[in-house]
């Protein structure tokens, strides 16, 4: 049994978020919190183990796309995402983490309308695209 | 299937049509014989190329491999002497009918062609400088320039003129005109066909003395060095086109990671690549390790050997050791970055590995629509439903075995990248870092135990990917797979690598030296005598050339003393003093200095009388390497 991350957390801080440094400090430990779900995930199934895979790989990229955004604030603005995570089989987790990466996605490409400067609006819009990613590899 | 071509499909042709040629047994009519001249004289020149393009270097020591050139130099004469002879007639031939229609001339205007096409083929694999200097532009260079190719190559050659020469005899007198006398066409054969006998046999006593273990199908399998047209994978292909698919991307990415080797190293990639390429090798690996356990089990079904089973089982295990290493190397590149530049675009394998990874996956798993997503995931495949008969087993293997072959590649490709990045070019996102890491900007440095530890996952991967594949080469080689060929050119490699290892002070590569276009001063002696044994002719042209390269190799080192001289007078200016107010000495001279180098028993031997000169067992050399001194005393 693997941990399913708070996903309902994190997408509730996406939720909240008023501004755009507080959506992308939201939207960074939410791809944190996917890529080591899916890490934990990985070598539970065979069959499974490339979409867990490549689904860590895709939360790397959104988490990369955003570092370098200039509104994204250098240390994080809450505790790491899944410490109160619940147990769960791999099909919950990927129920979990699509759903989280859904909100990610919606969050990150409306952030990406609102940045006022080209270096957050492309960062958003390249993480909006691995969140993107991200549904499409755990949909089951 | 678009794939690029091999050497083989000109060799095999060429051999057929000269085949083709000297089957026939007619007499051929006079525009006939001017047409086979003609053809004759291109096909000779490039099978004379061939030979040149073989490394040769005065002075260049004894060498196990490749050292053709200066085992060869009696076939090259010999060669040269027929293109000679042959050339001077095509060209005055040239405005004559040159009976184009006749098959005969047909057929070796062919070969001729098949031959050129073939030798352009090899050449694409390597890079000439301005100065004649080669240098490898693919991996198959190195198998290329070994042994066991040089001597397939040689032998084929061999074949080639020895084909040629008897036929050529046939036809040299077979037609006369008028008062009987030879047509010009019939003369130029007559005057080659010997050259031609010598020429073959000559390269084949250097085959056979030199290069036991002829690589025939792996001189065959050399391809043009171009990549083959990229096929992305199709959903829904059935077993047997996945099979072929697999060797094609796998070409394509070897061809990528020596590019990206040896001109294309950091900054242009970043770590975006090499973290797709090692999740590509994970996901790759992991099927594979699937693929290899079924065809173990589907292997036991068929009844087939004990030895297979067990071979396959073990490669599945070694397969498994693999895919975790990947799977370690993309653990550190989560957290190790080299940012994130704009505009930094992934390399050429990273866009395509993932080419690899889907047919593999859906060799191993039931879903024809496999895909490294949860929606795409299936049961793993039934072993009939891989492997339906036992020669199915074998081109799975090919495939699974051309995948790791690649994914190895481009692991050495990736790790010296990776190696040159981590002095100063490894990052971490500093919000990953611990709180009491204050560092006011979004990158720190890789803490210096990260770089350490993603490189010794690199360095076990590397372990672990070389490991499976000398395990499927020994598979393969087993069994016959079409795969084998990855194997020998991998032995092949390395054993030129090592070879070059040893050989590093001496410039190998440099250009060929050229043979002397008309007879030296031994052979026109023999000349002068009547003598018109091409045996014996032979051996006189050795001897000149032996006696050139001698004396080249003496002034090179003469050259390189003076430099030396030179440069050490200048650094010290008491020798430079005593330099300049004494009188030159003999051995100061290029001559002398270089004789300092002969063997002092040598130099006696030379004192004891004619006897000592007139061995004869060794003559020539011996009588050759005075030659060029007595001439320069009179």
């Amino acid at each position: 049994m693997n941990e399913v991350p708070t996903a309902s957390d994190l997408e509730a801080r996406l939720r909240q978020a008023s501004s755009l440094p507080e959506a992308l400090d939201a939207s960074f430990d939410a791809f944190e919190a996917i890529r080591r779900a899916a890490r934990d995930c990985q070598d539970q199934v065979p069959e499974l183990f490339a979409a867990f895979m490549m689904t860590a790989d895709a939360a790397v990229d959104g988490r990369e796309a955003l570092t370098p955004a200039p509104s994204l604030p250098l240390t994080s603005g809450a505790e790491p995402s899944n410490a109160g995570a619940a147990p769960a089989d791999a099909s919950q987790v990927a129920d979990a983490l699509t759903a989280l990466a859904a909100a990610l996605r919606d969050r990150l490409t409306d952030a990406a309308v609102r940045a006022d400067t080209p270096d957050d609006r492309a960062a958003c819009q390249d993480a909006a695209e691995a969140a993107g990613r991200i549904c499409q590899l755990m949909t089951r | 299937m678009t794939v690029t071509p091999v050497f083989g499909e000109f060799l095999g042709p060429a051999g057929d049509h000269i085949t083709a040629a000297v089957s026939f047994r007619g007499e051929l009519p006079y525009d006939a014989q001017c047409g086979v001249v003609g053809q004759l004289d291109r096909l000779v020149a490039t099978l004379a190329r061939y030979l040149a393009d073989l490394p040769d270097e005065p002075g260049l020591a004894r060498r196990p491999e490749r050292n053709a050139g200066t085992r060869n130099v009696a076939a090259r004469l010999a060669l040269g002497r027929a293109a000679q002879s042959l050339h001077h007639a095509a060209v005055g031939m040239a405005d004559a009918g040159v009976g184009r229609v006749h098959p005969v001339v047909g057929h070796l205007s062919a070969a001729a062609d098949y031959l050129a096409a073939g030798r352009d083929l090899l050449q694409t694999h390597f890079f000439v400088d301005p100065a004649g200097s080669r240098t490898d532009a693919s991996y198959w260079a190195p198998v290329i320039t070994s042994g066991p190719v040089t001597a397939a190559l040689l032998a084929e050659l061999a074949d080639y003129a020895r084909n040629l020469a008897p036929w050529i005899a046939s036809q040299s007198g077979a037609r006369r005109i008028g008062w009987g006398k030879l047509t010009s066409a019939q003369l130029a054969l007559r005057s080659a066909e010997p050259w031609l006998q010598v020429a073959g046999t000559a390269i084949q006593a250097a085959q056979r003395a030199h290069y036991p273990l002829p690589a025939r199908t792996l001189l065959a399998a050399i391809p043009a060095n171009a990549p083959p047209p990229r096929q992305p994978p199709i959903p829904g292909e059935p077993v047997r086109e996945l099979c072929e698919r697999t060797p094609v991307t796998a070409e394509r990415l070897r061809y990528a990671a020596f590019t990206l080797t040896n001109r294309a190293r950091w900054p242009t990639t970043t770590s975006a690549s090499w973290r797709r390429d090692a999740l590509a090798s994970a996901i790759t690996s992991h099927s594979s390790e699937l693929i290899l356990r079924t065809l173990a089990e589907r292997a036991g079904q068929l009844g087939l050997e004990a030895d297979l089973q067990a071979q396959l089982h073990t490669a599945a295990c070694g397969m498994a050791q693999a895919w975790k290493a990947w799977r370690a190397v993309t653990d550190w590149w989560d957290v190790i970055t080299t940012g994130h530049p704009r505009g930094a675009r992934p390399t050429p394998i990273a866009i395509e590995i993932g080419d690899l990874a889907l047919p593999t996956g859906r060799l191993g798993y039931r879903n024809p629509h496999w895909a490294p997503a949860y929606g795409n995931a299936s049961l793993i495949r039934d072993p009939a439903g891989l492997a339906e008969a036992p020669g199915d087993v074998i081109t799975v293997l090919a495939a699974v075995h051309h995948a790791a072959d690649a994914i190895s590649r481009i692991a050495t490709a990736d790790h010296a990248a990776v190696l040159d990045a981590a002095g100063s070019q490894l990052y971490v996102p500093t919000r990953l870092l611990p709180e009491n890491y204050d560092i006011p900007h979004p990158y720190a440095p890789a803490p210096r135990g990260y770089a350490d530890a993603l490189l010794a996952a690199y360095d076990t991967a590397i372990d672990a990917t070389t490991h499976i594949t000398t395990a499927l080469d020994d598979l393969a080689t087993a069994v016959d797979a079409p795969s084998s060929v990855l194997a020998a050119g991998r032995q092949a490699s390395a054993a030129a690598r090592h070879d070059q290892h040893r050989q590093q002070d001496q410039h190998w590569a440099s250009p060929p030296h050229v043979l002397a276009p008309v007879p030296g001063r031994t052979e026109q002696a023999l000349r002068k005598l009547q003598i018109r044994d091409p045996a014996l002719l032979l051996r006189a042209a050795v001897i000149d050339q032996a006696a050139h390269d001698l004396v080249a190799e003496a002034t090179a080192k003469a050259h390189s003393r003076d430099r030396v001289t030179r440069s050490i007078s200048r650094s010290m200016p008491g020798i430079q003093r005593r330099a300049a107010g004494s009188p030159r000495t003999p051995a100061d001279q290029p001559a002398g200095v270089a004789s300092q180098d002969a063997p002092r028993a040598a130099s006696r031997a030379a004192h004891q009388g004619p006897s000592q000169h007139a061995r004869p067992d060794r003559p020539a050399l011996q009588q050759c390497s005075h030659g060029p001194h007595s001439a320069s005393h009179r």
